[in-house]
């Protein structure tokens, strides 16, 4: 079985990149797997950090407000409003994607140019949002600054205890949401200050459309951390959280969670293109399962440096640009012109002044998996990584030749395995696929091995797998007390 | 009666660090690297194998039967040091990892006061390389905080220690870095209760405390100075991971605390390290271990 990779001319990509030996694109999952995601870019190099966060508050701006602890009193230069557009450019570029492979007819040789429909899926991403009616009160919060920036009004507070800043938040209109009300103590005691933000009417008038923009700020501090705890609702709703990092030396990763690599470069069945979105969705709930909730996953991580040719393989997306990269707060780079060739003939060095490297990580939180705000380090991890998963369309003719018998036993095996994977990839019963197996409709060549033939057979051989913590801890306790009897025993 | 393997407790603490970094693959879906691990294997074993040759003590020829058996001896404790490279130190690049082996496994030979090397070497390893290349890290996150690993390393470390290495340092750290954790965060700052817990169950640091700062042969003899000294490497880490805001803060300051230990030696006179062995051993059989101990390095 030979895989043949096709050019799409259509891809909206530089065409060298098109060459692409990892399969061709076929569809993505962006983050919308929950009712709530939220996005944030995250730019961190030495004690500067940048945080960008989307705002996708749909609803009258007037109720619209939002608290954010930080560390420092932010100067009116270090808050910016920024495109939303490339929060869309930046999930479209790193999310988990699909790509397809064709066999070639060992009994013949001809060229295949069959060319796939890409399926978008719909986006719809919010961002923690609070409503409520402005008031003016004020108790014992110390008002530090203010300032208007683009269509928000912004005031940094510091409070001296949480019972003032509390009703002095609720009194103005920022809903702190309920169990949320226990970090405002500990935020307080270690000296963060609070960003609060509420939409000015007159400006928003100014501007074109009914959407918010992000907004950026720019701090020094060592601690390199999401303050994720205030935006956590109470009871069991669990909230997306997509995080884009940019940095100079390598990968992000969370340092008081797990940091696991979703399931990458697996081979699913055909009929999974009509719906990836979904098989992602389910994917990731799965996953997020069995690794006991607290983690956070990565999805994507690749070297975007403007001197670097390759910035994805397959590219599904537009990389980032230059611009889009100063945008997100990639303060290296910005002031150098790229398109001036003056310094080519210098044999410099690269020094990796003008690396970076684009980590996206997917957390799903809620109170109890998640007691602490994350916090992250820097790693100089430079590999790659995607969330890629594979479909192979099956060859086509007559496979009268030994070899093309050959074949067929394989296609069967493969597609025996893509059922068993997908299975364990999305923890669904393998009768979820039954329609879908049967809808799919392949030459009438290949009957034997279509999957609806494939599924009733998959069903009998498979055994389920069981990871439970309770066999892990059950087989840790037969070693110990096996260590301790043969201890007592006198044999060791 | 005992047999063979069991005499050593290295090999207990060889078996322990191998399930470790089995749970950490097979369980907690670590990216299993392979290279890294046979690097770190094979340029320790080389560099032991180099070392012994270059710091051979003159009473024993070169390649004679009691050096290859001496030689032998000490490959679990270049295990033992492998073994915790690998499960700490990660990097991109072979050199490095090698880099770390050779630091790791040399400076027991060359960094040595009164017949005694001062550093654990693989801590040491990890602290050179992070320092001086920047180009490898430690994940602290990378066990997470699962009850399981809690109660696993609990329970594993509590037999390696009990066995051979003094609990009295393991529980020494681990509560004076846990009281202070929480009167900082409990009593002070006032998160609830599974802030703390999430904080004090990490793997990393109950490996630390069980496994590295446990070594006998690079912490003081005498049980005060022992206790004394935990203590002061527990509050110095608490120190810097709460206010500085450092990653792995346990083994720097782990490090920059060793070479107090001869120190600590001189002025806490004790009787050195002894082997407190269950009474079922031969006068012939303790004999042969205590050699095995002082002899090897560690």
């Amino acid at each position: 079985m030979k895989s043949k990779i096709l050019i799409i001319g259509t891809l909206i990509a530089l065409s060298p990149l098109l060459y692409s030996f990892c399969g061709f694109y076929v569809s993505k999952a962006d983050g919308t797997l929950k009712n709530k995601t939220s996005q944030v870019i995250l730019v961190r190099d030495g004690n500067r950090t940048v945080i960008t966060m989307y705002n996708d508050f749909k609803g009258d701006t007037k109720d619209f407000a939002m608290v954010v602890p930080v560390p420092v009193v932010l100067r009116k230069d270090d808050i910016h409003v920024v495109d939303q557009s490339i929060f869309q450019r930046l999930n479209d570029y790193s999310a988990p994607r699909l790509v397809e492979y064709w066999d070639q007819n060992p009994c013949n040789v001809y060229a295949d140019d069959k060319m796939m429909e890409f399926a978008k899926t719909e986006r719809s991403v919010m961002a923690p949002s609070a409503n409520g009616v402005a008031k003016r009160k004020d108790l014992g919060v110390t008002i530090e600054a203010k300032y208007l920036v683009g269509e928000y009004d912004i005031l940094i507070l510091s409070a001296k205890e949480s019972g003032g800043l509390k009703e002095w938040l609720t009194s103005n209109g920022y809903k702190i949401p309920d169990g949320a009300e226990e970090v405002l103590d500990p935020y307080i005691k270690s000296n963060l200050k609070f960003f609060v933000v509420k939409v000015n009417e007159a400006e928003k008038k100014k501007l074109p459309g009914n959407f918010l923009r992000p907004l950026q700020i720019n701090f020094n501090s060592p601690k390199f951390m999401l303050p994720i705890r205030l935006g956590m609702a109470n009871s069991d709703g669990d909230q997306d959280l997509i995080v884009y990092a940019f940095t100079r030396k390598g990968r992000i990763e969370c340092t008081n969670y797990r940091n696991v690599n979703i399931p990458t470069d697996k081979k699913i069945p055909l009929f999974v293109q009509k719906n990836f979105g979904a098989f992602y969705s389910n994917l990731f709930d799965k996953q997020w399962q069995n690794e006991d909730k607290s983690i956070g996953f990565l999805e994507y991580a690749w070297d975007v440096s403007p001197a670097n040719y390759y910035h994805c393989d397959p590219c599904i997306a537009v990389a980032p640009s230059q611009q889009d990269l100063v945008q997100s707060g990639v303060w290296w780079l910005a002031g150098k012109d790229w398109n001036d060739y003056s310094d080519v003939e210098n044999e410099q060095m690269d020094d990796g002044s003008k690396n970076v490297h684009f980590t996206r990580l997917h957390f799903r939180y809620n109170r109890r998996s998640f007691p602490q705000d994350l916090m992250f380090q820097v790693t100089p991890n430079t590999e790659t990584f995607q969330a890629r998963y594979v479909i192979t369309h099956p060859a086509t003719g007559n496979f009268n030749c030994d070899a093309g018998k050959k074949y067929l036993q394989d296609l069967r095996k493969r597609r025996k395995n893509e059922l068993v994977e997908l299975t364990a990839l999305t923890g669904k019963d393998i009768n979820t696929w039954q329609d879908d197996a049967a809808a799919v409709n392949d030459e009438e060549d290949v009957a034997d091995a279509q999957y609806a033939t494939l599924l009733p057979q998959v069903k009998e051989e498979m055994e389920r797998e069981n990871h439970s913590p309770a066999g892990m801890i059950l087989m840790g306790m037969v070693l110990i007390g096996g260590a301790g009897f043969l201890r007592w025993k006198g044999f060791v | 009666m005992r047999t063979g393997i069991f005499k050593d407790a290295r090999y207990f603490q060889i078996i322990f660090q191998s399930i470790f970094l089995a749970y950490g693959i097979l369980y907690l879906h670590w990216n299993a690297e392979w290279w890294l691990y046979s690097t770190y294997f094979g340029i320790s074993i080389l560099t032991q194998f180099l070392c012994s040759i270059v710091f051979n003590k003159k009473t024993i020829i070169l390649f004679s039967n009691n050096w290859w058996k001496k030689f032998q001896v000490s490959i679990p404790s270049a295990m033992i040091s492998s073994f915790g490279l690998s499960l700490l130190l990660k990097t991109n690049h072979w050199w490095i990892a090698a880099l770390a082996a050779i630091i790791s496994i040399a400076s027991k030979y060359i960094i040595r006061i009164n017949g005694k090397h001062i550093f654990n070497p693989s801590a040491l390893g990890i602290v050179a390389v992070l320092y001086f290349t920047g180009n490898a890290w430690i994940s602290p996150g990378q066990w997470g905080s699962n009850v399981v690993i809690l109660f696993g390393v609990l329970c594993l470390g509590f037999i390696v220690t009990t066995r051979v290495q003094k609990l009295d340092v393991s529980l020494a750290f681990l509560g004076t870095f846990g009281a202070l954790m929480f009167a900082r965060q409990i009593l002070y700052l006032g998160w609830p209760m599974d802030f703390f817990v999430q904080s004090i169950s990490t793997g990393s640091l109950l490996l630390f405390s069980f496994f590295m700062i446990t070594d006998p042969k690079t912490t003081p003899n005498h049980s005060v100075a022992r206790v004394l000294w935990a203590m002061a490497v527990a509050a110095v880490a608490f120190y810097l991971t709460t206010f500085k805001f450092m990653n792995g803060a346990p083994i720097w300051v782990l490090v920059l605390a060793q070479p107090l230990v001869p120190v600590l030696d001189r002025l806490f006179k004790a009787k050195k390290f002894q082997w407190q062995y269950s009474k079922q051993l031969t006068t012939k059989e303790s004999n042969f271990l205590r050699s095995v101990y002082t002899h090897a390095v560690m």
